[in-house]
């Protein structure tokens, strides 16, 4: 009986109704979440239809959200075993369907390259002034609390603290220094605005904030707009409190405090994941056709160096062309501040040559597959001459 | 024999006879060289090209038509161009500015009514109030703005543009180049020409001997740059045309254009031959003339199905193939005036979609001889060449290629891929079209051409399979080369998986004997809707990275034609003649 519901199982799981069933429903997460991109942002809409094994919705009348439809990611599962179950049992070493076999396992590489892809990839950007020496990423939507020791100008310590860890109330320790910060108030997303004379008292005491208004803002929720990310907190070192800061990434102007002759530095900026070797940017050329804006071309000049691997040397990225190293690839991706300032977005794939194994995969499975086609056709045509 | 068989291609030798006489260069009007005029060299939008096209496309966005009715005769790109730039007040007279929205008509207190046409002079005196409310409506993002909104928006664009034009080689409201000529070095002078350089639209003096390719000058700066020194002779000729089309005097007309011709071929003589081919390639319009040819043969197909089949249908086949000659004659001569691979926008995707569905419909209808062939072929012709004429109102069909865009590799592969898979894709849902109108209106079904038609879409859904999935892979390879992902679910990459897969679940239907005759047809007009969708709907969203081409009116017709196709889906669905008494 077992046997016989096991064997009815994989039947089903290989059968070509889940198939069909299966890409039905991609197809209208698809549009889902192509009409959902105008209201939620791309990343948003993708993360809601596609990267997610249910799609949840808060219905009206009912407290908690609902399960509305199947995910992306479980249509992708299903679709994935569902081939390998059909490229299993069907598998036979018949000429004829063999090319069609190896484009179906290429499709299943090509879902599995995006499981990877949403799973591991790491976008984030490097800013570089012309003339600048860079040695870390920015990420587009983390912020971090950094505080720097800046007493030494030659040698800057540096502590970040991720803004998933600041919550109002939090009291946290910077390791290796004496100070720990207390989280008064946190705001993902805020607006400032200099304080009238109507307003309550700012919480800070201390800097700039004392004169800023801060509203709480709803979390940018479009790829075009980035939190203002602002926090109240008091750093207390030696059971001495240095009164309480705002920190802004809308605040520019250094905000320092010093505690036993050390110097230290607050500010609220992207999220900095540092590198093990260092991007100059030489020069940044950026062409418009002529009479027009109409960007023509776009290239940064940067010199990479990485003394622990002894290598040094020039690096020309531009539009189509990316420096691939350490994992990363560096692309050209906007510019700014009158063309010395060359913004290049970084992104971090360890599945990125899936897709590529797999479009191999499927073009051989098509040349296989039409060539056997062909081939029987024009020995069909021949017998069919020589009966006649 | 013979004679049959040459009455067979006489119609399309008639039609390519027809088409050869438009190249014809036009005489003189009033004894102006107008055309001459027309092939001057501009640098306008970031490409050079001759003043005729510089007048046609700002035609088109103004007008909507490349020729102005005025007085009971038709004004031509080149003559109207001449009036906005040396009689504005003639220009200003003429009816121009094509109006539809009720509520921008009653901005200006007018009446809706069968002259949707409008002078300049009409507009102008509530040019401050469009403004304002063009002002207004600009802050919006596209899709928020209500009808009225984008109306104004788009009237206000299409004034600035006039007023670029009438302020490019001279200011509107001066008394003419000769007189800018005269006061140069006065104090008054300068910010006068500084208003030129700053308005104008287009440069229409070459670079001087030994500087770069791209120094072009408008009139503006030209005159700046002579300060209180002799100008380029350039200028002087520049002026001799204006002053002789003002004052009437067309030999002085004739002798400028032509030292100023004479001047750029010495400087610039590539920029001369590629303004004198665009000319003739502007003039054939040949995507508008293989519409017309396209009509033809499908009415001579129609008649094929009433009177003489045997002379008829092969008759229509040959007006098809040489609409196809046109339309592939079009496509080439874009290739070589642009450098570019045959899709570099919106526009050139639907001369190319249609052309690819048409050469589809003719190896279709050599195989088949059944005269199908080519009622699909000369409708999707026709089809996509009528969008692509909507499409051109856009302005320069040739604008140059964003940097991101600029890779003829991937232009001419991932791009040319896809759009032969919309093509593919369209044609399967006309065939399918074509199969549930005869269901219904043919007096007999043949099984056997019954039987043609299915093997027919089943063979063109496999192929638009094979290249919407090619060309899609292709995208993904190119966005990870420039972009730094393979798939970032953009909504363009979207429309082109739902293409994907819509394809392949008819497939896999198919195979799985789920749909047979009337299942897998319907699909395949369903198919029409997921790529209508997947080529314009998208841009209609006005978000992602591949919204170059917004559109505000098309959305209407998009609709339409989803709502066709849907009521097409239920006449397939629906037993033969179900309208029908039942005699049984």
């Amino acid at each position: 009986l077992i046997r016989r519901f096991a064997s009815r199982c994989w039947s089903a799981l290989a059968s070509l109704q889940v198939t069909i069933v299966a890409l039905i429903l991609l197809m209208a997460l698809v549009v889902l979440c192509t009409l959902a991109q105008t209201e939620l942002g791309t990343l948003g809409a993708v993360n809601t239809y596609m990267r997610s094994m249910v799609v949840w919705r808060r219905l009206q009348g009912i407290p908690f959200p609902m399960p509305l439809f199947p995910g992306g990611a479980l249509v992708g599962l299903v679709l994935v075993a569902n081939l390998t179950a059909a490229l299993i049992r069907r598998f036979e070493f018949n000429p004829r369907k063999f090319g069609l076999w190896v484009v179906h396992a290429g499709l299943i590489l090509l879902v599995a390259g995006e499981f990877a892809t949403g799973a591991f990839q790491v976008d984030t950007r490097m800013s570089i002034n012309v003339g600048e020496t860079v040695n870390y990423l920015e990420s587009y939507h983390q912020m971090e609390l950094a505080v720097s020791d800046v007493t030494d100008p030659a040698h800057t310590e540096e502590y970040g603290i991720p803004d998933s860890k600041l919550k109002a109330g939090a009291a946290i320790s910077l390791p290796g220094t004496p100070l720990t910060l207390k989280v008064k108030r946190f705001y993902l997303n805020a607006e400032l605005a200099p304080r009238a004379d109507g307003d309550p008292p700012s919480m800070a005491d201390r800097g700039v904030g004392a004169g800023v208004k801060v509203t709480e803002a709803a979390p940018a929720a479009s790829d075009k707009e980035v939190n203002a990310t602002s926090a109240f907190v008091e750093p207390v070192a030696g059971g001495r409190s240095y009164g309480t800061w705002l920190v802004s990434t809308m605040l520019g102007a250094p905000q320092t405090f010093i505690h036993e002759g050390r110097t230290y530095l607050l500010s609220m900026r992207a999220r900095r994941y540092y590198l093990p070797y260092t991007v100059t940017l030489k020069q940044f050329s950026h062409d418009s056709y002529a009479g027009t804006d109409i960007p023509k071309n776009f290239s940064s000049l940067v010199h990479l160096s990485n003394p622990a691997r002894g290598e040094e040397r020039d690096v020309l990225i531009y539009m189509n062309q990316p420096l691939r190293y350490d994992g990363k690839a560096f692309y050209q991706a906007s510019y700014g501040k009158g063309d010395t300032l060359s913004i290049l977005q970084v992104v971090s794939n360890p599945g990125w040559l899936l897709p590529y194994l797999s479009c191999a995969l499927i073009t051989l499975g098509l040349l296989i597959h039409f060539g056997i086609t062909l081939f029987n056709a024009i020995k069909r045509r021949q017998v069919a001459e020589g009966a006649a | 024999m013979r004679i049959s068989k040459l009455f067979t291609w006489l119609p399309g030798l008639l039609v390519l006879a027809a088409v050869l006489a438009t190249a014809v260069p036009p005489g003189r009007i009033r004894g102006f060289d107008m055309d001459a005029f027309g092939r001057t060299p501009v640098l306008e939008g970031g490409r050079i090209k001759p003043l005729d096209s510089v007048a046609r496309n700002a035609l088109l966005m103004i007008r909507s038509k490349q020729g102005v009715p005025f007085e009971g005769r038709e004004l031509g790109p080149d003559e109207w161009i001449l009036d906005v730039l040396f009689r504005p007040e003639a220009a200003d007279a003429q009816p121009v500015f094509v109006i539809n929205d009720p509520d921008v008509l009653g901005l200006m207190g007018l009446k809706q009514s069968a002259n949707r046409y409008f002078s300049f002079a009409t507009i102008e005196p509530h040019l401050q109030e469009i403004a304002s409310q063009a002002r207004a409506a600009e802050g919006l993002e596209s899709v928020q703005r209500s009808r009225f909104q984008n109306a104004v928006v788009n009237l206000f664009q299409r004034l600035v543009l006039y007023n670029q034009l009438e302020n490019s080689v001279q200011l509107a409201d001066s008394p003419g180049l000769y007189a800018e000529l005269q006061a140069l070095g006065t104090p008054e002078a300068v910010q006068r020409q500084k208003n030129l350089a700053d308005t104008a639209r287009f440069r229409i003096l070459p670079p001087l001997p030994g500087q770069s390719g791209d120094a072009w000058q408008n009139t503006g700066e030209a005159l700046l740059a002579a300060g209180s020194s002799a100008p380029q002779p350039a200028l002087i000729s520049l002026a001799l045309v204006s002053a002789g089309y003002k004052a009437a005097q067309p030999e002085a007309f004739n002798r400028g254009v032509a030292e100023l011709q004479g001047l750029t071929a010495n400087i610039r003589p590539q920029a001369l031959r590629h303004a004198n081919s665009e000319i003739l390639f502007n003039r054939i319009q040949p995507f508008y003339l293989g519409m017309v040819i396209y009509v033809l043969a499908l009415l001579t197909l129609f008649g094929s199905w009433l009177w003489r089949r045997d002379l008829l249908q092969p008759a229509a086949f040959s007006i098809l193939a040489a609409g196809a000659l046109v339309h592939t004659t079009g496509l080439v001569s874009r290739i070589i005036l642009q450098g570019r691979p045959p899709v570099t926008n919106l526009y050139s995707s639907a001369v190319f979609v249609g052309w690819a569905a048409v050469i589809l419909g003719i190896i279709l209808e050599r195989m088949y001889r059944k005269g199908f062939g080519t009622a699909v072929a000369a409708s999707a012709g026709f089809a996509s060449l009528i969008v692509a004429h909507h499409l051109a109102m856009e302005g320069d069909t040739m604008e140059m290629m964003r940097a991101v865009l600029d890779s003829n590799f991937w232009l001419a592969t991932h791009v040319v891929s896809v759009t032969i898979g919309y093509s593919a894709t369209f044609l399967a849902g006309i065939i399918a079209i074509a199969y549930t109108l005869r269901k219904h209106i043919a007096p007999e079904l043949d099984p056997a051409t019954t039987r043609t038609l299915v093997d027919m879409t089943y063979g063109i859904v496999c192929f638009a399979l094979l290249f919407s999935f090619v060309g899609t892979v292709l995208g993904g390879i190119w966005a990870d080369q420039s972009w730094g992902r393979f798939w970032g679910w953009d909504p363009k990459e979207n429309g082109a998986l739902l293409i994907v897969l819509w394809n392949a679940i008819i497939l896999h239907c198919r195979w799985g004997d789920y749909i047979r005759e009337k299942g897998l047809m319907a699909c395949a007009i369903f198919g029409n809707i997921i790529t209508s969708l997947s080529w314009f709907g998208v841009n209609m969203l006005g978000i992602g990275l591949h919204s170059y081409g917004f559109m505000d009116q098309a959305f209407w017709a998009l609709a339409w034609f989803i709502a066709s196709q849907a009521v097409l889906i239920g006449l397939c669905l629906m037993p033969r003649r179900f309208w029908a008494p039942r005699t049984n």
